[in-house]
């Protein structure tokens, strides 16, 4: 059984349909991304999968249909969502902003994982005190990944973290990231626009056109795809 | 000289009670983006409750504190039947402030239907004596009124600055969706939000009453002398609610005893002391700067 | 930010269709509040004529307020300040200068329209919530005011219209000036003054709605939708809301003009924030951005003020102000677009079912478009 299992989801603003039914399944510990150009749907469907606008169809997660439900709820069985633009409180401290991403835990193993987190960000652990608002681009999406962490969900929903991003820099953050989930069993749902890092990044993708899915695969198989390649690949 | 210095100190006395309604204008604001139009009103009306609690015999200390209650309840009540159902407010701002006048005028309609138009008396929480400095008297009303004041900046900063909810409260306020993604039910926070804030008009309501005696109209001065402060102060500080209220308080009180025609308005420089603010530096003495959101 | 912007819907345009719902819908209540205005002055008892009266001047005062808040988008919680000035202004003309009713009228209108002007240099720069704080403290200021200038407005013991005169017996006592019936008309006084306020709040209204449709009252609307688009576009944005803050005062000052010169006697305590309050009340219950919206608002809160509550068991009389503020939310809330935002729907809901089904979008989109009159100025 998939952790994430999505079908025939429909969703839109106001009288604007924007999907038109996805079917996707997403395995534990498995990274997958979602490939579309801009006004495909991509940010649309990952709003409607964390609760944040209304929608239909059926989204399984472990066995249950979830949908309905709000986006807090839904963090606390373990969806944890990173929206487009990082979505860091510019106005909280850099450690505030980590401290909330733990507020639907009531365990006592929060301080651990802050130190843990600034550890492994040293940069973070440097800025513990100063504003979010203070930091490059780089540094809040790192910030916006492990505020999501601390939530220490099942599943981590990415808004194309390599937006507005310097190339190297998107390329640091990949790779954080690759690190991070490596090993463990957090799956992962990314939408982006940047094929090629994207496609490194994940194992499978889907390729997703005004609305509909039009494609799915390994990594491997879209990357020789030569639609694709034309689309998304720049080549 | 000493006319001066009691005029400083009677002034000081009416700023602490605009501090403290423009705390609760601050909270939410800080809490839901919202100017809360109804707020003078919620005070009026735990004001009366604390009324009634003194009539039944407890004392007004334990009657202010259970009108804190009241209040807290009340604040949590409207947010959840009146202000919750519109959605986030930072979407719809206008349409709040409305929505707050129509509160305005039911809340104040509903304490005369209960407790009828005529003025009731509410003693001094801090009696009728004073004291002495520099040959000028000064009450102790006057000056438990700070007092309770800087309790309630104390208790208000630990809450924002050291609690769970006041980091939720503050992380909804600055950006609510981010907030609900990284699991804080935003809806429960802006309550207990609307909770606080209508808390500690009873205090305000209270220490407002000594003079002028408990009646449904109790707070709409207090009301425009308290959003002048925040004003001063800026919107989103609690410490800027505080000076500000503070300096509308001298001001209001100190500018009509020299400007005589003036005497009998001592609105008006809290009305000039907005409009030159907002023309001047619209974000206040402390007030965190942002582009303006409508 | 959603990644789609919330799609602005045209209102729908129903040329196309056999049957002119929108042009219906906009004649057919004016066709019925012109016949109710002639036919009812001749039915009802002279008590009531002079009721119905009072309501005019709130119908003007109310469509100056949705000039300013409907279509600009300038929150204004203070529009009874400047309705007190138009009417303290043309009583002092009348009673102290000897004025000409109507040219004082026509004063207090311009006195408003100054100060509304005055008023509307700052919301330049304050917008939203800081210009319902600034409207809002000028409401509370203008009653104090009043109070203090004593020597000018009679302060609270009140502001009377009148000039001496001997009376039969010889002695000279104050008698009240107030618009009486020419002969000719054979109309007595209450209904003559009736009919000569329809006329004048009919010519406000035209004007209102022609100022609408003109090139500044699309300069108005598109400022209210968007103001940095409206500027991009070359609309001159600082004088449109100048201009229509002083335009909307102004139709308060003629509202509150009227008012003095039906009333005759002026309190501050009648011209308080609870005042700026039923403004806005009337403009939310007719229909924010309707020309005819106030003044169905403005009938709305005079039948509630003089039919209903006198009605009230006196225990719960106080409890007046508490159904209009819970009137007040509701509205917000299920139709703010008020009566004509629903007439508006439901007649478009009815086109919609008889033309074909494919219409069903178009349908709700009628319907937003009002709805969205007031939210749509925050985005």
């Amino acid at each position: 059984m998939s952790l994430l299992e999505v079908r025939g989801l429909t969703a839109g603003y106001g009288l604007v349909s924007v999907l038109d039914g996805i079917d996707l399944s997403v395995d534990t510990g498995e990274a997958v991304v979602v490939l579309g150009a801009n006004g495909a749907g991509k940010t649309t469907t990952l709003r409607a999968l964390s609760g944040m606008i209304p929608a239909k169809g059926e989204v399984i997660l472990e066995g249950r249909n979830v949908l309905g439900q709000r986006p807090d709820q839904l963090c606390k069985r373990g969806v944890a969502h990173v929206p487009q633009g990082r979505g860091t409180v510019v106005d909280l401290t850099v450690e505030e902003n980590l401290r909330i991403g733990a507020y639907g835990r009531g365990d006592d193993g929060i301080d651990a994982d802050l130190q843990r987190w600034f550890e492994l960000f040293p940069r973070l652990g440097d800025r513990r005190t100063q504003s979010a608002g203070s930091m490059s681009g780089g540094e809040q999406q790192m910030l916006a990944i492990a505020r999501a962490m601390m939530s220490r969900p099942k599943l981590l929903l990415l808004d194309e973290p390599s937006l507005g991003l310097a190339p190297l820099v998107t390329r640091e953050v990949f790779d954080r990231l690759a690190g991070l989930i490596s090993g463990s069993d957090i799956a992962v749902l990314l939408v982006e626009q940047n094929a090629n890092l994207a496609l490194e990044f994940a194992s499978r993708a889907y390729v997703l056109e005004a609305g509909r899915i039009v494609g799915s695969g390994t990594s491997e198989e879209l990357k020789n795809d030569e639609t694709i390649q034309r689309a998304y690949l720049g080549s | 000289m000493a006319d001066f210095f009691r005029y400083l100190v009677i002034g000081l006395g009416n700023g602490a009670i605009y501090a403290m309604i423009g705390l609760g204008l601050v909270v939410i604001y800080r809490a839901t983006g919202l100017l809360n139009f109804s707020q003078g009103e919620i005070a009026m009306f735990t004001t009366f409750i604390v009324w009634s609690f003194t009539q039944a015999g407890i004392p007004l200390w334990a009657s202010m504190l259970l009108g804190v209650v009241a209040g807290f309840l009340i604040g949590v009540v409207l947010q959840r039947v009146i202000i919750q159902p519109f959605g986030d407010p930072h979407q719809k701002p206008l349409t709040l402030v409305i929505v707050t006048i129509g509160m305005f005028l039911g809340i104040n309609a509903f304490a005369q239907l209960i407790w009828g138009t005529d003025t009731k008396a509410l003693d001094p929480l801090f009696g009728n004596g004073q004291f002495e400095i520099f040959g000028v008297g000064i009450a102790w009303q006057k000056v438990g009124a700070l007092a309770v004041l800087a309790v309630e900046v104390v208790v208000f900063w630990l809450i924002f600055q050291r609690t769970k909810i006041g980091l939720a409260m503050r992380s909804v306020a600055s950006n609510s969706e981010s907030s609900a993604l990284v699991g804080i039910p935003v809806s429960r926070v802006l309550m207990i939000g609307w909770g606080l804030a209508a808390s500690i008009g009873a205090v305000a309501g209270t220490f407002t009453a000594v003079d002028r005696g408990v009646d449904s109209n109790l707070m709409i001065l207090t009301l425009i002398y308290a959003l002048a402060a925040i004003t001063l102060g800026g919107f989103d500080s609690l410490v800027g609610a505080v000076v500000g209220g503070l300096i509308v308080g001298i001001v209001t009180e100190v500018v009509p005893r020299y400007v005589d025609f003036l005497a009998k308005v001592p609105l008006a420089p809290a009305f000039a002391l907005i409009l030159i603010v907002l023309l001047v530096r619209p974000e206040g003495l402390f007030g965190t700067k942002r582009v303006a959101r409508v | 930010m959603t990644d789609i912007a919330t799609p602005t819907v045209e209102p729908m345009t129903s040329g196309s269709r056999g049957f002119d719902s929108q042009r219906a819908l906009r004649v057919a209540p004016v066709v019925v509040i012109l016949v109710l205005c002639i036919v009812l002055p001749l039915m009802l008892s002279e008590f009531w004529v002079d009721r119905i009266t009072g309501w005019i001047p709130l119908a003007i005062a109310a469509l100056g307020l949705n000039l300013l808040t409907g279509y600009n988008g300038q929150i204004s919680v203070g529009h009874g300040a400047l309705y007190g000035l138009g009417a303290y202004t043309s009583a002092i003309l009348v009673g102290d200068q000897g004025w000409p009713l109507f040219l004082a009228v026509l004063g207090g209108a311009l006195v408003s329209f100054a100060a509304g002007v005055i008023i509307g240099l700052p919301a330049l720069r304050i917008r939203g919530l800081y210009l319902a704080l600034v409207t809002l403290s000028v409401a509370v200021l203008f009653p104090e005011l009043v109070r203090q200038a004593e020597g000018l407005t009679g302060g609270t013991g009140g502001y009377y219209i009148t000039e001496p005169q001997v009376n039969s017996r010889g002695v000279v006592v104050d008698r009240p000036i107030r618009l009486e019936a020419p002969e000719w008309t054979g109309l007595a006084n209450d209904q003559w003054r009736f009919y000569v306020f329809v006329v004048i709040a009919f010519a406000c209204f035209v004007l209102a709605r022609n100022l609408v449709h003109s090139r500044t009252g699309r300069a108005m609307i598109a400022i209210r939708d968007n103001e940095v688009a409206a500027e991009v576009n070359g609309v001159n944005v600082a004088r449109i809301k100048v201009l229509t803050f002083g335009v909307g005062s102004a139709l308060a000052g003629v509202g509150g003009g009227l008012y003095a010169l039906w009333r005759t006697q002026l309190f501050p305590q009648s011209f308080t924030l609870l005042a700026s309050f039923y403004f806005l009340v009337a403009m939310v219950v007719g229909g924010p951005a309707s020309i005819i919206g106030p003044a169905i608002g403005a009938v709305f809160y005079g039948f509630f003020a003089d039919v209903i509550t006198p009605e009230l068991p006196e225990r719960v009389k106080p409890a007046t102000p508490l159904i209009l503020g819970v009137l007040l939310i509701v509205l917000m809330r299920v139709a703010p677009g008020g009566v004509v935002g629903l007439a508006r729907t439901t007649m478009a809901r009815f086109a919609v079912a008889r033309a074909a089904p494919r219409g069903a979008d178009s349908e709700s989109a009628a319907g937003e478009d009002e709805t969205a009159s007031i939210s749509r100025s925050e985005e």
